[in-house]
């Protein structure tokens, strides 16, 4: 905008305006973050987060955050270096789950019934507060990929346990062993889903005996340190200035 | 700056509808189940669905029924969808308006999926307990892994009574029973609760200030360390700790309360038991088959030849579900549902009783308007146009034999 003529009269008044924008910006920005995380988050984690008969100990805890690390590491990029706000991940994370808490209560339970103890959002948010504040500590990307990346990625696991645990809970069913969780994908029927699709304890980490979770933890760690960079990089690219006429930058 | 605003609200209203757009974009697929549309030839020859049973018409919620029969694995299976190695026997139903509290093949329970050999027989039975009220499409249905969903026939069944009545219980293996239907969910709620509390501090920590373009200016004018204090990272100190400690103690603790879990079962179960059909003493041979588009009608001309030591007679002709019968011969007593069953729909040219030893060539048509209610009639437009189905043959005592045909069918539009 060229400067030829201010649109506010007084200080007071400036200050107000930008106020004014600051939570039209905010809310547009929740907004959109909601509406492309999420689709971006159910094409790629889908079933995963869906379902708890999904949320086992190998490719839930390895999906999850290397599919989900990437918003917040655009949000972040955008916002800390054009205006050092380190909540980034954070808004992107809640705005996710509130959009997939809406989705899943209206639509699941709401329009088709299935219990929403077997329908939750997987936990994302203990990863999203360490990887603001590792950014804002640190300020600097690569620390934020290395340690915040990793810890986003091992911190999926211990943050989600207390809400699947009870789930986990064996019980004997006409002669067969299973979870709760993997009766709930049996007794509420799933026309499209068939068991066959379920990604489950499958992959090669047979070396660990029980203790494979850790080991799909820091799998998942190092990857999202990947995914991490790549997605900061589309940040910072996407809160260029060079589209916008020289004074605006 | 008018300007700016104005686009900064449209542009919002549209960011609201998308998020909310996306926000209604996934629902597990509920009502239509498309029985109709699926292609005529997956239908008529990869699952044979016959002998179906669907113990009631009416059932209150926590009451259960069962569906159960018979079904082939055709041994002509199309080149085109892949073979049935693995394979989820599901219930086609509008979502948990059932819950699916036990199906067994050959007797064996299968919440897992399955490998099936072609040209075999299974017994299956599917116990429903009734959770939502309403008028339910009920089918039996062979998911099968790159072939897609194969649905079985469907009856029409009333559930009455109130959702909110529906219970669950499930004893654990740990002795205690709870009920599957809320179990866990207060702690659910909880632990979301707890964690959205906490991002919320941490957002509305920062954005109670003044943000974009105070933040801006400061940045661009080489001032960006003077917007984080240090009492700024003593706060977020605070949170990265907090947060680390926070999961690490409520993981222990969860450990110490749930000290026994189990990780999710899976597994494809193979070997399953198949059912043995009395021995084939009928030799069918197809000579042609036409489909006459105006008349909705099947004609076939077959010969016959009797190798056992009674008499018999053809008696039903089915495919696809649909059941082709000659009352003279057999009448249906199972109630099957009326859209699929043409009580008269079998005529057979001369349908005396064939003598041990003898071989006759007769012709058969196989009419009913279920032809075209089920699109079987859109078989003439598939990739691969043969025919398929199940005939079975009685004897004077009653004995049943079952013979499967498989043959090109030729269209006639005149
Ligand atoms: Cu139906």
């Amino acid at each position: 905008m060229s400067a030829s003529q201010s649109a506010v009269r007084s200080r007071a008044e400036a200050v107000q305006v930008s106020r004014t924008f600051d939570w039209m910006i905010l809310f547009t920005l929740f907004t959109a973050v909601l509406g492309g995380y999420h689709i971006h988050y159910m094409l790629t984690g889908g079933d995963w987060d869906f379902w708890t008969d999904w949320k086992d100990r190998r490719l839930w805890v390895t999906v999850a955050p290397i599919v989900s690390i990437t918003f917040p590491a655009a949000v972040q990029a955008c916002l800390w270096w054009r205006y050092r706000l380190p909540v980034g991940a954070t808004l992107s994370v809640v705005a996710l789950m509130i959009g997939e808490w809406i989705n899943r209560y209206m639509n699941f339970w709401g329009w088709t019934y299935f219990p929403v103890n077997i329908c939750f959002p997987s936990n994302l948010l203990p990863g999203a507060i360490v990887l603001d504040v590792v950014l804002m500590l640190g300020n600097s990307m690569t620390l934020t990929a290395v340690i915040g990346g990793l810890a986003y990625g091992l911190l999926f696991y211990p943050g989600n346990w207390p809400v699947i645990a009870p789930l986990h809970v064996p019980v004997e069913y006409n002669g067969m062993m299973m979870t709760l969780a993997d009766l709930q994908g049996y007794h509420y029927v799933r026309t499209g889903t068939p068991e066959y699709i379920r990604m489950v304890e499958k992959g090669t980490l047979r070396t660990f005996g029980k203790d494979v979770a850790p080991v799909s933890a820091f799998f998942s760690g190092f990857v999202s340190i990947i995914i991490y960079f790549l997605w900061h990089f589309f940040g910072r690219w996407f809160a260029k200035t060079d589209f916008i006429a020289d004074d605006a930058s | 700056m008018k300007i700016i605003k104005d686009k900064v609200a449209k542009l919002s209203f549209v960011a609201l509808l998308v998020a909310m757009a996306t926000a209604m974009f996934y629902a597990p697929a509920a009502s239509a189940h498309g029985e109709k549309s699926q292609a005529a030839f997956m239908r008529m020859r990869t699952i044979h669905w016959f002998d179906l049973n669907w113990s009631k018409e009416e059932v209150a919620v926590n009451e259960t029924m069962t569906i159960s029969g018979k079904f082939l694995v055709f041994a002509g299976w199309p080149e085109t969808v892949d073979k049935p190695e693995v394979s989820f026997l599901n219930v086609g139903i509008p979502g948990p308006v059932f819950i699916r509290a036990g199906s067994w093949i050959g007797g064996q329970l299968v919440p897992r999926s399955v490998s099936l050999e072609l040209g075999e027989v299974y017994e299956f039975k599917v116990l429903l307990k009734a959770r939502r009220p309403g008028d339910w499409h009920v089918h039996s249905m062979m998911n099968v892994q790159g072939g897609g969903p194969i649905i079985g026939p469907g009856k029409w069944v009333t559930v009455t009574g109130s959702m909110s009545q529906f219970v669950n219980p499930v004893t654990t293996l740990t002795g205690q029973t709870i009920n599957l239907e809320n179990y866990a969910l207060d702690n659910v709620y909880f632990w979301h609760a707890v964690w959205f509390a906490i991002a919320f501090a941490w957002l509305l920590f920062w954005i109670k200030r003044p943000l974009f373009v105070p933040r801006h200016i400061a940045v661009s004018t080489g001032k960006a360390d003077s917007l984080i204090s240090a009492g700024d990272k003593k706060v977020g100190m605070l949170f990265g700790v907090g947060t680390m400690v926070i999961v690490a103690a409520s993981m222990a603790s969860t450990n110490e309360k749930y000290p026994v879990t189990t990780p999710l079962q899976a597994g494809l179960l193979r070997g399953m038991k198949t059912y043995q059909m009395p021995e084939s003493t009928v030799s069918v041979k197809v000579d042609d088959a036409t489909y006459r588009v105006p008349g909705r009608a099947m004609q076939m001309t077959l010969t016959v030849t009797n190798n056992g030591d009674s008499a018999i007679r053809l008696g039903e002709f089915n495919t696809a579900g649909v059941r082709f019968l000659d009352p003279a011969v057999h009448e249906d007593d199972t109630n099957y549902p009326d859209d699929l069953l043409a009580e008269e729909g079998l005529t057979v040219s001369d349908n005396s009783p064939l003598a041990p030893g003898e071989t006759r060539t007769i012709e058969v048509t196989a009419s009913d308007a279920a032809w075209e209610v089920y699109r079987l009639a859109d078989l003439i437009y598939d990739p691969d146009s043969r025919f398929a189905g199940l005939l079975f043959f009685w004897d004077a005592n009653g004995n049943r034999q079952l013979v499967t045909v498989d043959a090109p069918l030729i269209p006639t539009f005149i």
